[in-house]
């Protein structure tokens, strides 16, 4: 009996976890993609009007911010500046590869992030500028997708992980 | 037997109509009808197999067949 009890209370403990995961993952990545919009924002500025090299402008960009975004940009400042040869869309990948499950960023963010890296510091600082200003347009409206997509997914995840964990245990008891 | 199977009925029923909600709220009316049909489907198994002992205990009991 006991056993049995202790069992679903694991059970239940695990669905419910999976949910709220999935459930945090969808309501983190509208939040991701504002502070990557306001990191390129500072990119911007830092290319156009200091013209400030490519990795430390990639450091300086994220201003005091902490998490998974920032790190991705220091990271690929670190890269850039460690290994000179690799170019910055290289970097950016290889960032993005490594660092894909702490950031919440979806498949189309991946691709713009990677298509942005590919195009920095290959053309001049005016086309640079508008190709930075296009991807946050471009950003801004996953953005708004995204924070539609958490208010009309997330409570679902949230009652189908506990109300799924709670139907295995009556089927498993 | 006894009630366990009934209250169990009950308990994916009342978690059935929940996922169906949670679904239906979340603009997946399709997954909530799928939904809804594997929850029944499932309820069914379960009746059908009680459903098959009675009709057994009917056939011992009256010896028919």
């Amino acid at each position: 009996m006991w056993l049995k009890l202790a069992g679903s209370v694991c059970v239940v403990a695990a669905g419910a976890s999976i949910g709220f995961k999935l459930a945090m993952r969808l309501c983190e990545r509208p939040r991701q993609i504002g502070q990557v919009i306001s990191c390129l924002a500072a990119l911007k500025s830092y290319i156009n009007y200091v013209t400030m090299p490519l990795p430390e402008a990639l450091k300086k960009c994220t201003g005091g911010m902490r998490g998974p975004v920032a790190d991705f940009f220091h990271r690929t400042a670190q890269i850039l500046e460690e290994r000179g040869w690799v170019t910055p869309g290289e970097a950016i990948e290889e960032v993005l590869a490594s660092s894909s499950g702490e950031l919440a960023l979806g498949r189309h963010e991946h691709e713009i992030l990677c298509v942005l890296g590919a195009n920095l510091g290959l053309v001049n600082r005016e086309e640079q500028y508008k190709y930075i200003g296009m991807v946050e347009g471009q950003l801004r409206m996953i953005e708004q997708e995204a924070a539609r997509l958490r208010d009309q997914n997330m409570k679902m995840y949230r009652y189908l992980g506990i109300c799924g964990s709670l139907i295995i245990v009556i089927l498993l008891i | 037997m006894g009630l366990d199977v009934l209250f169990k009925i009950a308990g994916v029923g009342i978690l059935i109509s929940v996922f169906h909600i949670a679904l239906k709220q979340a603009g997946k009316e399709d997954m909530a009808q799928i939904c809804a049909i594997a929850g029944f489907a499932m309820v069914l198994l379960w009746v059908v197999q009680i459903l098959g002992r009675l009709f057994n205990t009917m056939q011992d009991v009256f010896k028919l067949f």
